[in-house]
């Protein structure tokens, strides 16, 4: 994969594309979110 | 390798310029002690998300870690996928929300505060304190050794002076301008980092023929592995070293997991999620935050790993011989040969950038530590006095404390000034932060007495079996008159695996054998 043989790697390699594009993601769909208010914890 | 040219200058110049102006903004917009500690509690979500992860990545990550995948390999990519993962998103989401809706309920100006007040404990706030005002020069000396190094190398500048030059500007806008003007600088220079670090990425690919014969060039290096790191476990640039190894056990213990958890405790980090004003923004920050830690840390670690490649092309070694044996060397070197001049200059500004970053949100924070938790609160029994000018007198100390560590420490401590902090604050901070943002049990006693053990475990570790410090400090040595107090193994593990759980046990168990704080406290801490 990619030129890496060990899968250990190539999983940490894709890993960090996968949780930055994640992190984009959450973040565009949450832009707009209303804060909740009196949800007691 | 002095670049000295005109337009390196003049760069340097319009950027100290631009840092100077935002620290002034920050001077003017500061009119109290809560624009002063959090820049009003109303940060913007791409500033929250650049300060910190600028404030995170020093020029440790770029130039320490970065040149420990030129030795070691892609195995260190763990630590990315943590940094993001946990480092920023569970940070964020998880530990941000909570930690700023209890900064907000109890009124808290600074990380210590917030335990202290979350526990009802002068004595955890001025103990916290006192240990960032303790251990943190430590890293701060670390940063101001880096930055000094490249001003030392770029701009020909005298060592000594280097040192005192970078704290006197970096001390000149956080004494005036506070957190705002650190936020606002931390921004800047994220920017500056950001795209410096992405030109970097893409110049090395191309330049090596593109993103699989890259990789497939330093898998087939292998081979090349020199015998004596073979022999401790190193099996190639993209594979893991052999399990349980030495070489492992540093990766997995002290650099993915040390440096991967105790972000998550960091005062200097944690205290951001207090400038924004709603937990929306946190969200939004995330956006940013995780592409910023990606760039910084993922880009440094397969260039480093990826300088093999271009070494044995061009002169047929590996990094490490082509850096002297000097792992700190394998990026510079790479940078200055392998990339064309005018990239160059850009990127020891980004690396200037990254240093004052981190230095600026850590004399603020030793600077908070001095003033606010350990003399107003611990000493003055919570005394209003002149917060602000006091904590200004506290960061002018720490400074000065900083620079003359950066002038006694050994070549080569970096990375490891770095991990020993973040090892120290997971063991220290983490259980009873984490309990008193999540667990309504958890009470003073299991906090104070998981912030003793957790301390004490991890200095205890670190003085008498972690191999490296123990036995570069000598104490084990003169006392016991060994090395470290156990062998094999153990010698390579991280305090934070020992430390951490312990403090985590301590904490749960003291607190179910003793009396819950009162309900209405726990009530107004845990308020929505």
């Amino acid at each position: 994969m990619l030129g890496i043989n060990d899968p250990q790697i190539w999983i940490a390699y894709l890993l960090c594309f996968v949780s930055a594009i994640g992190c984009i993601i959450y973040g565009l769909i949450h832009w707009n979110d209303v804060e909740e208010i009196g949800d007691a914890n | 390798m002095t670049l000295n040219t005109p337009l390196l200058g003049i760069s340097v110049l319009i950027y100290m310029i631009v840092v100077f102006y935002l620290g002034w903004i920050g001077y003017k917009q500061t009119k109290n002690t809560d624009d002063y500690m959090l820049a009003g509690r109303k940060v913007n979500p791409f500033v929250l998300a650049l300060s910190y992860g600028a404030a995170f990545i020093s020029t440790s990550a770029i130039i320490g870690f970065g040149g420990y995948a030129g030795a070691f390999g892609m195995g260190v990519l763990w630590l990315v996928a943590m940094n993001i993962i946990l480092g920023i998103f569970i940070a964020f989401i998880v530990f941000g929300s909570r930690t700023r809706r209890m900064g907000a309920n109890l009124k808290a100006v600074t990380f210590p505060e917030l335990i202290g007040k979350r526990y009802r404990s002068r004595f955890i706030q001025g103990f916290s304190g006192a240990l960032i005002t303790i251990f943190m020069p430590l890293y701060a000396g670390g940063v101001l050794i880096g930055g000094a190094r490249f001003m030392e190398v770029a701009l020909g500048i005298e060592y000594n002076t280097a040192v005192m030059l970078l704290a006197v500007i970096v001390a000149a806008y956080v004494i005036t301008g506070g957190l705002i003007a650190v936020m606002y600088t931390d921004a800047l220079q994220g920017a500056l980092m950001f795209l410096g670090m992405g030109i970097l990425f893409v110049l090395t690919y191309a330049k090596l023929g593109g993103v699989v014969k890259a990789h497939q060039a330093l898998t087939d290096m292998a081979p090349l592995v020199p015998a004596n790191l073979a022999a401790i476990g190193h099996t190639g640039w993209t594979s893991m070293p052999a399990f349980g190894t030495p070489v492992w056990w540093t990766l997995v213990s002290t650099i993915i997991l040390g440096v991967g958890i105790g972000v998550l405790a960091q005062p200097q980090l944690a205290v951001r999620f207090m400038t924004v004003k709603d937990t929306r923004t946190l969200k939004r920050a995330v956006l940013s935050g995780g592409p910023f830690i990606f760039m910084m840390a993922g880009v440094a670690y397969i260039v480093g790993a990826l300088s093999n490649v271009y070494f044995m092309d061009t002169r047929g070694v590996i990094a490490l011989d082509a850096a002297g044996g000097n792992i700190d060397k394998i990026m510079p070197e790479y940078i200055y040969s392998a990339m064309p001049d005018y990239f160059v200059i850009f990127f020891l500004l980004t690396l200037l950038a990254a240093a004052m970053s981190t230095l600026s949100s850590q004399f603020h924070t030793m600077g908070t530590a001095i003033g606010h938790d350990f003399y107003r609160e611990f000493l003055m029994k919570g005394k209003l006095g002149n917060t602000i000018t006091i904590t200004r007198m506290g960061i002018a100390t720490t400074i000065i404390i900083s620079v003359a560590l950066a002038y006694k420490l050994p070549p080569g401590i970096i990375a490891r000034a770095t991990a020993i902090f973040f090892g120290l604050c997971a063991a220290a901070f983490l259980p009873m932060y984490t309990g008193g943002i999540f667990w309504k049990r958890m009470n003073r006693q299991g906090a104070t007495a998981s912030l003793l053990v957790g301390t004490f475990a991890s200095l205890f570790w670190l003085t008498f079996v972690n191999g490296k410090v123990a036995s570069s400090l000598g104490i084990s040595k003169a006392i016991f008159g060994v090395d470290t107090l156990l062998t094999g193994t153990w010698t390579f593990v991280d305090p934070i695996l020992v430390a951490t759980p312990l403090a985590f046990i301590v904490a749960i168990i003291v607190s179910l054998m003793t009396r819950p704080d009162p309900e209405e406290h726990v009530e107004l801490c845990f308020k929505k």
